[in-house]
């Protein structure tokens, strides 16, 4: 067999029914599908049944990285978590990612994923060291946080030992309980912790001591050097001292620290004796992307501390269920829980903003409540808000969810300029994303928005606050050659021609999957604009240099952005098939999450507008635009036959 | 012993530094470092490795070569080998295993006052042949040490032997 390089030829499979533990070959899918999610969507597509639910042990967990995965990429650190996803509301296939240090030592350690099945009959986890594969009884560490089971597993086999694990939210089932790793790295949307909760599976402790081949290792490490590191924000090395490196140095409690194997600007704290409000500890992190809205820094901190350790979907807490509950209270449905009162503002709640902060002890309450499904409130609202909804207060709590829930699908507007969460994103850069929301199994916003909502507003010259060093006529001239189409990042454009607001949700959305499969940092890549080159576009062949460098398969870049189109056909099959998505579908979240005005700007969706934006979508997608199918022509020309078959059998060919 | 092998002085060599207070424990210096030497990323083949528990609280720690003044491990196999494989490099000074010559005793190793809490002179296998390495400053690459210019804190700065404090 010829050397492999990149990935290391094996995927594990365990079924814990039967306690067999075998592996597959992974370049049976590759390098078609790269790695990551594109493996795991085909897994998905020949072994993911309709009938199959989240709960049930016949769901596959798939936790999977790429052929980039613990190379010297930037952002080869991440992983990505794929299943039926008990938060989607109605539960669907879905991802999400997560960074740290597991990922590349499941690569070393010679895997490129590991898909679980089955249910164990008592508490295990499983043990992977160096291509040995155990399970073994979880007897002593159920019931532990997450801390104490990554401390647990790491004093039974050595501390460089890298765990994920579920906490007591995942262990009872709630629908936003996340798979954590260290102190603060989370797969969080998607309630993929709950999963393993129901597999009995309560941790995947890895070590390896293997390494990542790389092809052709020169090249790589130019490549590496010179691009990898830019970033989405607007920044290049200077001559003398190089890339610009971090202002933050560490204090005398704290030290700064980020996700393994990436080099880009972003990082996060870590508190290292702090006299804690809430609970005194000593490790406490402070996340990436999410807070919560409360009265101290110490409060905010020390709640992040028990979210992660419950093993909660923080986002989800923080943004969805506390804003919902508080507009419960502005709405008679609910005054108290346990004689807390619930915060709330005098003022109305339109968005996240207008929320009323809420004291630690409220904070503590909850998310006690949520891991143990204490009560009746504690029960519904450990299924996240729009399971809750259904529950409490006699169904009257729906109607509250419209402005957090597009869709009501389950998780939070995010990154789509309405409400709240996420960065700003100002008219008219909100329509690509609100596109991709209609679109995707999950809140796209996380590995397929912020790459152009960011990207176009910290370049162009003045689009609400923000000013980017660049000219709108250069803009045009990237957009031209970047997307093929000048009017793409023109701020002057809105719904006409449809092309310019189309282009950008597609393109972003199957670069994402390439990202999502290689894999590598969503805060990273894809790249429109660039301070390296003289033109001011970036180097978007970069991502399929590094492919093919690491992995020794020429890849161009457009075969690159055809996989990450396959891809992602792939996961709308799966959806399409067993969960009947359609443009009906497609269309839910146009009038329930993004139907009143956007947040910083205060357009309001023109909803026949937007449907011709969608006609073009399909259009250009190749999809049916009446019911939002793939047809057989596009799904052939993506190397889907297969697919188109089966979907063409249940009649659900465009 | 014919002569004493420990008073043969040796030039200064430079060295790498680390300020525990910049690291973000990113791991770029171990897999940068294995990929320059040794053509993969494997922190198991890396000359330096950062070693952190963010459950524990106190600053990432280093594990590389000091390029002593007195290095005991150039010291230890100069006594041993009539073709010692260690050698002083003459541009940086570093005190470097020659792959090729290293007969995998592990003299230097043993002798090496930092081990064996901390891997600064690891080996490898080929076939059935031990290869001993470690961090030679990457003597021969034009831009200096690869750990250094990959590092996005700048918590690695390369230090030469003239920049060294003096004895």
């Amino acid at each position: 067999m010829a050397e492999i390089y990149g990935w290391t030829g094996k995927i594990l499979r365990v079924d814990l029914s039967r306690r067999k533990i075998t592996t597959i070959d992974t370049m049976k899918y590759v390098p078609k599908l790269i790695g990551g999610v594109g493996v795991a969507a085909m897994i998905a597509w020949e072994e993911i049944t309709p009938d199959i639910g989240p709960f049930d042990p016949e769901n596959r967990l798939m936790i999977m990285v790429g052929p980039l995965t613990g190379t010297l990429a930037s952002g080869a650190g991440r992983v990505e978590v794929l299943a039926v996803a008990p938060q989607m509301h109605p539960p669907r296939f879905s991802r999400s990612g997560m960074g740290g240090h597991w990922g590349p030592e499941l690569k070393y350690a010679g895997f490129d994923g590991i898909v679980v099945q089955g249910k164990a009959k008592k508490p295990v986890y499983i043990w992977i060291n160096d291509g040995d594969v155990e399970i073994l009884s979880a007897k002593d560490i159920w019931g532990l946080g997450t801390y104490a089971t990554t401390k647990t597993l790491r004093s039974i086999h050595g501390d460089k030992t890298r765990v994920i694990c579920c906490g007591p939210a995942g262990e009872n089932l709630s629908r936003i309980a996340v798979i954590q790793t260290e102190t603060e790295n989370a797969a969080g949307q998607g309630g993929f912790g709950g999963v393993m909760g129901s597999k009995n599976l309560k941790a995947i402790a890895v070590r390896g001591t293997g390494g990542v081949k790389i092809a052709r290792p020169e090249e790589f490490l130019d490549i590496c050097l010179k691009q990898s590191r830019e970033g989405l924000r607007p920044t290049k090395p200077s001559s003398d001292s190089g890339w610009p490196s971090e202002k933050v140095l560490a204090g005398p409690n704290f030290r700064r620290h980020k996700c393994g194997f990436c080099s880009t600007v972003c990082t996060n704290t870590i508190y290292m004796d702090i006299q804690g409000e809430v609970f005194p500890t000593l490790y406490t992190t402070e996340q990436m992307c999410y807070g919560y809205r409360t009265t101290s820094h110490n409060a905010q901190i020390e709640a992040r501390v028990l979210t992660s350790n419950y093993g909660i979907n923080g986002w989800e807490v923080s943004y969805g269920i506390i804003p919902w509950l508080q507009l419960c209270r502005q709405h008679g449905l609910i005054k108290e829980i346990d004689g807390f009162e619930i915060p709330a503002p005098d003022k109305p709640i339109k968005y996240y903003r207008d929320c009323a902060p809420v004291p630690p002890e409220f904070l503590a309450m909850l998310l006690r409540k949520i891991a143990y499904r204490e009560g009746p409130i504690g029960d519904a609202l450990s299924d996240g808000a729009c399971y809750a909804a259904e529950k409490l207060f006699g169904g009257k709590g729906k109607r509250l969810l419209d402005r957090i829930y597009p869709g009501h699908w389950g998780q939070v507007e995010h990154w789509g300029g309405h409400w709240g969460p996420g960065g700003r994103a100002y008219w008219p850069w909100w329509l690509p994303p609100v596109l991709q929301w209609c679109m995707d199994t999950r809140d796209p916003a996380s590995d397929t928005t912020h790459s152009w909502t960011s990207h176009v507003q910290w370049y162009l010259p003045k689009i609400g606050p923000y000013r980017g060093p660049f000219s709108l006529e250069k803009v045009r001239a990237v957009s031209k050659k970047v997307y093929g189409d000048p009017n793409v990042c023109d701020p002057f454009i809105e719904y006409d021609p449809p092309e310019a607001r189309a282009i950008p949700a597609i393109w972003h959305t199957d670069r994402g999957m390439v990202v999502d499969s290689l894999i590598l940092c969503d805060y990273e890549h894809p790249r429109v604009f660039s301070m390296l080159s003289e033109d001011g576009s970036a180097d978007t062949a970069i991502m399929a240099k590094l492919f093919s460098a690491c992995t020794g398969i020429d890849m161009s870049e457009h075969e690159m952005q055809k996989a990450g189109e396959r891809i992602f056909n792939l996961l709308r099959a799966i959806d399409i098939r067993n969960y009947g998505r359609c443009r009906k579908v497609d269309e839910e979240p146009i009038d329930v999450g993004f139907h009143y005005p956007g947040k910083d700007d205060g357009v309001v969706l023109d909803k026949q507008k937007f449907l011709r934006l969608m006609d073009k979508y399909y259009e250009l997608r190749g999809w049916n635009k009446e019911n939002g199918w793939p047809t057989r022509e596009k799904l052939e020309e993506l190397d889907l036959k297969e697919v188109a078959d089966e979907l063409e059998k249940i009649g659900r060919l465009g | 012993m014919s002569r004493a092998i420990d008073t043969i002085i040796v030039p200064r060599s430079g060295v790498i530094n680390f300020d525990e207070r910049r690291c973000l424990e990113c791991r770029e210096c171990e897999v940068a470092c294995s990929l320059y030497h040794e053509k993969e990323c494997n922190p198991s083949l890396s000359r330096i490795q950062i070693d952190f528990d963010d459950f524990i609280p106190r600053f990432p720690r280093i594990q590389i070569c000091k390029q002593c003044d007195w290095p005991s491990c150039y010291y230890a196999c100069l006594s041993i080998h009539k073709e010692p494989a260690i050698y002083i490099d003459e541009r940086t000074g570093a005190r470097v295993i020659d792959e090729d010559k290293c007969m995998g005793c592990g003299a230097c190793a043993s002798a090496c006052p930092l081990m064996p809490e901390r891997a600064v002179i690891k080996y490898k296998e080929e076939g059935r042949r031990r290869i001993y390495f470690k961090c030679d400053l990457c003597k021969d690459r034009e831009n200096g040490p690869i750990c250094v210019e990959v590092c996005p804190t700048k918590a690695l700065t390369f230090v030469t032997a003239e920049q060294r404090r003096k004895r």
